[in-house]
């Protein structure tokens, strides 16, 4: 099993030439068709939705439907966002508070128990680390109805922290950190305690600025699963004024069933803003996968 | 190097090393309440999904304390799990969740793996440019919120206004009623359930398109070479190189998609709430519903563990069947 | 290194901007609130909160309530907050156990004895059960009692019954007589067959929308009722559906599917075209569903005209139906402010103006007998006249276990089989009473 992950920006060597040019036209033009369509059916649907928020209610239930919106309006938009009882910053401040709290707390915690995990020896490490692998399979159903009722004893229910604090912890984050971390040479360790700093010490200071990356692709990916988290929020969160965005989009859709056009542009405020995320740092996510996935 | 060895200091006595004291209590001080926490939220919850199972508990009402069992939420013994096998709605619709989850996970893990792999040979074979920006559009449906995906693929197949029926008339066929005619059906399965699974197939392929790409590019380029050296097409070589090759990552996407697939919940609580007829109803779905609508939380905890059981099953079958000892 | 720095300061930054922002008042007002008036000298402020579901008519009715209510009582602010249907029964479940459910509550009636154990009794000296009866309709205020207690007081006597909608410019483009005079059920239908249209191969406008969600079970509950039959078992411990009068209203509505083609119930039904939004973009020529519908539509569609005509009988004289308990107001078992909520619900539904004002706000059918007598309701509500006509031939539906569960999970499905032919109309009135008996504890 490959250990060494391959950074995905490392080039290939050159490729050579192959020798028979004309064969080699036809297939590479066969391939790009193949992908072509394949981007073509990925895009429609986002298409679909954009087109969709820029059409007239009436459009909207024409029959037959348009493809293209034949009076483009962007009164949809201002509908969604003048509306009073729809204070669209307050959630993004939801969703914003609760993803970046959970980053927060699973980076110290992964990054953490990573490193123990990775250079230290103690009685019953394997069997530890074991059942924390054990607890990656256990599905979110088998969790979500006790947890709800600890939550209920906690007080956290219809809070913001009760979207926190399940999910301090992430077993996928730890075994992550430990795989990194155990590519990290031993002898920086041993050096730094030569030189007398304390365990705490090496994890601050040793430890952390090397894995940046490992960091980085944990805390966008648990960024956006937390995002676009859906089932948690919609038990434990029951103030309007609480709500994540997902949710916001659910509540909105429960009330303007057949108004696609405006489900179609709320959509777009929702979605379009971690396109934008994943955007700006798609190497990172890319990479976070990889590693998950190469172990 | 001969001579006398310095007697190693026993396992005692090295962890009680004042280098190792000040290592251990790190350990300690660090790992414990760690541990403990994810403890409480993990195996703490398993604990007490396995005792609701054995009530007959609603939230609505109130229960002895301290946790709420007994008094109103009386305690029942087996009879929840022996209610599975019974005649009661519940158990026929227990009965049809289970059913409807392991027919869509068992038509996912198939599909995906035939648009997955392909794409990323194809996506492999290609000019390196281009290939980001291939991947970026592949993994756009995967980063998008499920409720997003579940309204934008509602809207689309919607059968007098969605797009999927316009192109289909367009083109001279008449159209079809995708997610709410349970007569409509395909190879014994409901149509509805089709169409959950071409949304799902979409939302999903990004994930393990990325991670055959990845493995792709760490198969050594020789392997590849010395079998066109020995004069193996395309075709031959995908098969008899490629795939083999791709076994322990296959294992990881395997056990990884299906475990997905059984917990889908998002997108049918939103595109069909189990309907038609409960033609969609998996047990994820089942689970909730009887949670948190209609307060059978003991029932509702017994169905969950019944999904815990399948998951392991399914994990440890697939590591047996697809364990290779292949490295490179 | 610096970047790491960077990147946890600029997290930590973020969660304590977060934080205050979290305690700065939210940019939203879903209430107009009049300024929060002074307490008179000695009196303490009481703050209520108060959930209803997501219905903009009754949003606005409950604030018209809540702002007389403020008046009178200057030291009671209350604070609406609602959520959609379907989310609001999840979050009464979810709220109640956690403590954090709101002190009055907007409750349907008769989902009410399910949750007595987390609601308070309606004090003696606000009003008594035998008080109440005589001021309120039986139908309504029964779902309110549970166990010889009393746990709120109605304010809409929830009638699907009676009446049925229908589309002006539909009728008139197919050249009925509008507003129709149907006889019987024949008529109606003779009227539905020629609205329907069809577009290629998909009906596009079904004749008569009837399979509504709940509205089925209305009116199969109604036929039985007219043909006179009873699906309660003597004792009161179950349902009986498997009788001659149930199997000839479901094979007679069967037909109205299978033979007279007036809908689609793979195209029309609770799940496809909902007919509280399909009749309202001329999706409908004849529609099923409660007079609850007309503001919250009059806002959403105001191009839309139509009426409410009285229904035929399925059988018999009388226009005999079963209605739920319609929504009302509930005080929480967990409520600080147990008096002052209690005065609320009080002032709510059982004074003649304010009930009034709600009853027309919301389109609702009064659960005040005074407000259906009274002539003003139908100055200001007219299609409310074939619905008022037929109150005094309804009961309540009955203390069901699970009101939503039997609606939703049972009723409805097993229906619509019958009219999607998966199930034959014995098979679904059998599996109708064997599941809803199931629910009957012993």
């Amino acid at each position: 099993m490959a250990t060494a992950v391959p950074a995905e920006h490392s080039l290939p060597p050159a490729r050579k030439r192959s020798p028979r040019r004309g064969r080699g036209w036809l297939r590479r033009a066969a391939l790009y068709a193949f992908l072509l369509a394949g981007c073509l059916v990925t895009l429609l649907p986002f298409v679909w939705m954009i087109l969709g928020s820029f059409k007239t209610s009436q459009e909207i239930i024409s029959i037959p439907p348009s493809f293209w919106p034949e009076t483009p309006t962007l009164q949809n938009y201002r509908t969604i966002l003048t509306d009073p009882k729809l204070p669209l910053l307050r959630f993004y401040f939801n969703s914003l508070f609760v993803s970046i709290s959970v980053v927060t707390l699973v980076l110290f915690t992964s990054s953490l128990a990573g490193f123990i995990f990775a250079k230290y020896e103690f009685f019953g490490k394997n069997l530890i680390f074991g059942l924390i692998l054990v607890t990656l399979m256990i599905p979110f159903q088998v969790l979500m109805i006790p947890s709800y009722l600890i939550l209920v004893r906690l007080g956290l229910i219809d809070s913001l922290w009760g979207l926190v604090v399940p999910g301090a912890t992430s077993a996928f984050g730890i075994f992550m950190m430990k795989q990194f971390i155990q590519g990290l040479p031993s002898e920086l360790l041993d050096a730094a305690r030569i030189d007398g700093a304390g365990e705490w010490g090496i994890y601050w200071r040793i430890i952390l600025p090397q894995v940046g990356p490992a960091l980085a692709t944990l805390g966008i990916l648990t960024f956006m699963g937390t995002w676009n988290s859906y089932l948690w929020p919609l038990i434990v969160i029951t103030s309007p004024e609480k709500r994540t965005l997902p949710i916001v989009l659910t509540w909105f859709n429960s009330m303007h069933g057949t108004r696609y056009d405006l489900t179609m542009t709320a959509s777009v405020l929702v979605v379009v803003p971690i396109l934008i995320v994943y955007t700006i740092f798609q190497r990172w996510i890319v990479q976070g996968f990889t590693l998950s996935g190469l172990k | 190097m001969t001579g006398v060895r310095k007697p190693r200091p026993n396992r005692w006595q090295r962890a009680f090393s004042t280098q190792n004291r000040g290592r251990s209590l790190f350990v300690a001080s660090a790992l414990t309440p760690l541990m403990l926490y994810m403890l409480f939220w993990t195996l703490l919850p398993v604990a007490w999904a396995i005792s609701l199972a054995f009530f007959d508990y609603s939230p609505a009402r109130i229960g002895a304390p301290p946790l709420g069992f007994g008094g109103d939420n009386p305690f029942v013994g087996l009879a929840n799990f022996q209610n599975m096998f019974g005649d009661l709605k519940e158990a026929q619709q227990f009965r049809t969740g289970l059913k409807n989850t392991l027919i869509f996970a068992t038509l996912v893990l198939p599909l995906n793996l035939a648009i997955t792999i392909p794409l990323a040979v194809a996506i492999e074979a290609i000019h390196v440019r281009v290939k980001t920006l291939f991947r970026f559009v592949y993994f756009l449906p995967t980063v998008t919120a499920s409720v997003g995906v579940a309204l934008i693929w509602g809207y689309l197949y919607h059968p007098q206004q969605g797009l999927i029926n316009m192109v289909i008339r367009a083109v001279g066929g008449s159209g079809r009623i995708w997610l709410t005619d349970p007569r409509a059906g395909f190879l014994g399965v409901p149509l509805a359930l089709w169409s959950i699974i071409g949304t799902y197939l979409w939302w999903d392929m990004g994930y393990n398109l990325i991670i055959f790409i990845a493995a792709l590019q760490s198969i050594p380029r020789e392997f590849r070479e010395a079998a066109q050296v020995d004069g193996a097409n395309t075709w031959q070589l995908f098969w008899n190189v490629t795939i083999p090759l791709l076994r322990p990552t296959l294992l990881f996407v395997c056990v990884l998609t299906m475990i997905s697939a059984f917990q889908t919940f998002d997108i049918i609580q939103i595109m069909t709430a189990g309907g038609p007829q409960d033609q969609t109803r998996v047990m994820v779905l089942d689970i909730y519903l009887n949670a948190f609508r209609y307060q059978r939380m003991g029932w509702a905890g017994a169905v969950s563990l019944v999904l815990f059981a399948m998951i392991l099953i399914v994990t440890f079958v697939q590591s047996r069947l697809l364990r290779t000892k292949w490295e490179y | 290194m610096n970047r790491k720095k960077f990147w946890i300061l600029a997290a930590a930054l973020t969660i304590l901007t977060l934080l205050t922002a979290q305690c700065t008042p939210s940019p939203q007002a879903p209430v107009a609130q009049p300024a929060a008036q002074e307490a008179a000298p000695g009196e303490e402020q009481i703050e209520l909160r108060m959930w209803t579901h997501q219905n903009s008519s009754f949003i606005a009715a409950n604030e018209i309530i809540i702002e007389r209510f403020e008046k009178e009582h200057p030291n009671v602010n209350i604070t609406i907050e609602s959520f959609p249907y379907d989310v609001f029964i999840q979050t009464l479940q979810t709220s109640m156990p956690a403590g954090t459910e709101a002190d009055i509550i907007e409750m349907f009636g008769s989902w009410v004895c399910r949750y007595a154990d987390r609601l308070a009794e309606v004090p003696d000296f606000v009003m008594t059960y035998s008080e109440a009866a005589e001021l309120f309709f039986k139908a309504p205020l029964d779902g309110y009692y549970c166990d010889g207690k009393l746990y709120g007081l109605p304010n809409e006597f929830n009638i699907e019954n009676g009446a049925v909608m229908i589309n002006k410019a539909l009728f008139e483009e197919a050249g009925l007589p509008y507003p129709p005079a149907w006889k019987n059920t024949q008529d109606l239908l003779a009227n539905a067959q020629k609205l329907v249209k069809t577009d290629g191969d998909m009906m596009s406008v079904a004749g008569y929308h009837f399979i509504s969600g709940d509205g089925l079970t209305f009116q199969l509950l109604a036929g039985i009722l007219q043909r006179g039959g009873e699906y309660w078992k003597p004792d009161g411990s179950g349902l009986v559906f498997t009788t001659p009068e149930a199997k000839a209203t479901l094979e007679d509505m069967k037909s109205w599917v299978t033979e007279y083609k007036v809908t689609d119930p793979f195209l029309f039904n609770r799940d496809s075209n909902w007919v509280g939004n399909s009749f309202f973009v001329n999706q409908a020529g004849i529609g099923f569903i409660g007079p609850w519908i007309v503001p919250e539509a009059r806002r959403q569609f105001p191009e839309i005209e139509f009426d409410y005509v009285p229904l035929p009988n399925y059988a018999g004289e009388k226009h005999l139906f079963a209605a739920d308990a319609g929504w009302g107001k509930v005080v929480s078992a967990n409520s600080k402010h147990q008096e002052m909520a209690q005065e609320y619900v009080k002032f709510a539904t059982a004074n003649q103006e304010n009930a009034l004002t709600w009853n027309v706000a919301t389109g609702t059918i009064p659960a005040l007998k005074s407000v259906a007598a009274d002539p003003k309701i139908l100055e200001e509500a007219p299609w409310f006249e074939a619905s008022l006509k037929v109150l005094d031939d309804g009961r309540y539906v009955g203390p069901l276990p699970d009101r939503d569960l039997f609606w939703n999970e049972i009723v409805y499905p097993h229906m619509l089989a019958v009219f999607q032919e998966s199930e034959t109309v014995d098979e679904a009135l059998q599996a109708i009473e064997t599941e809803s008996n199931a629910m009957f504890k012993p």
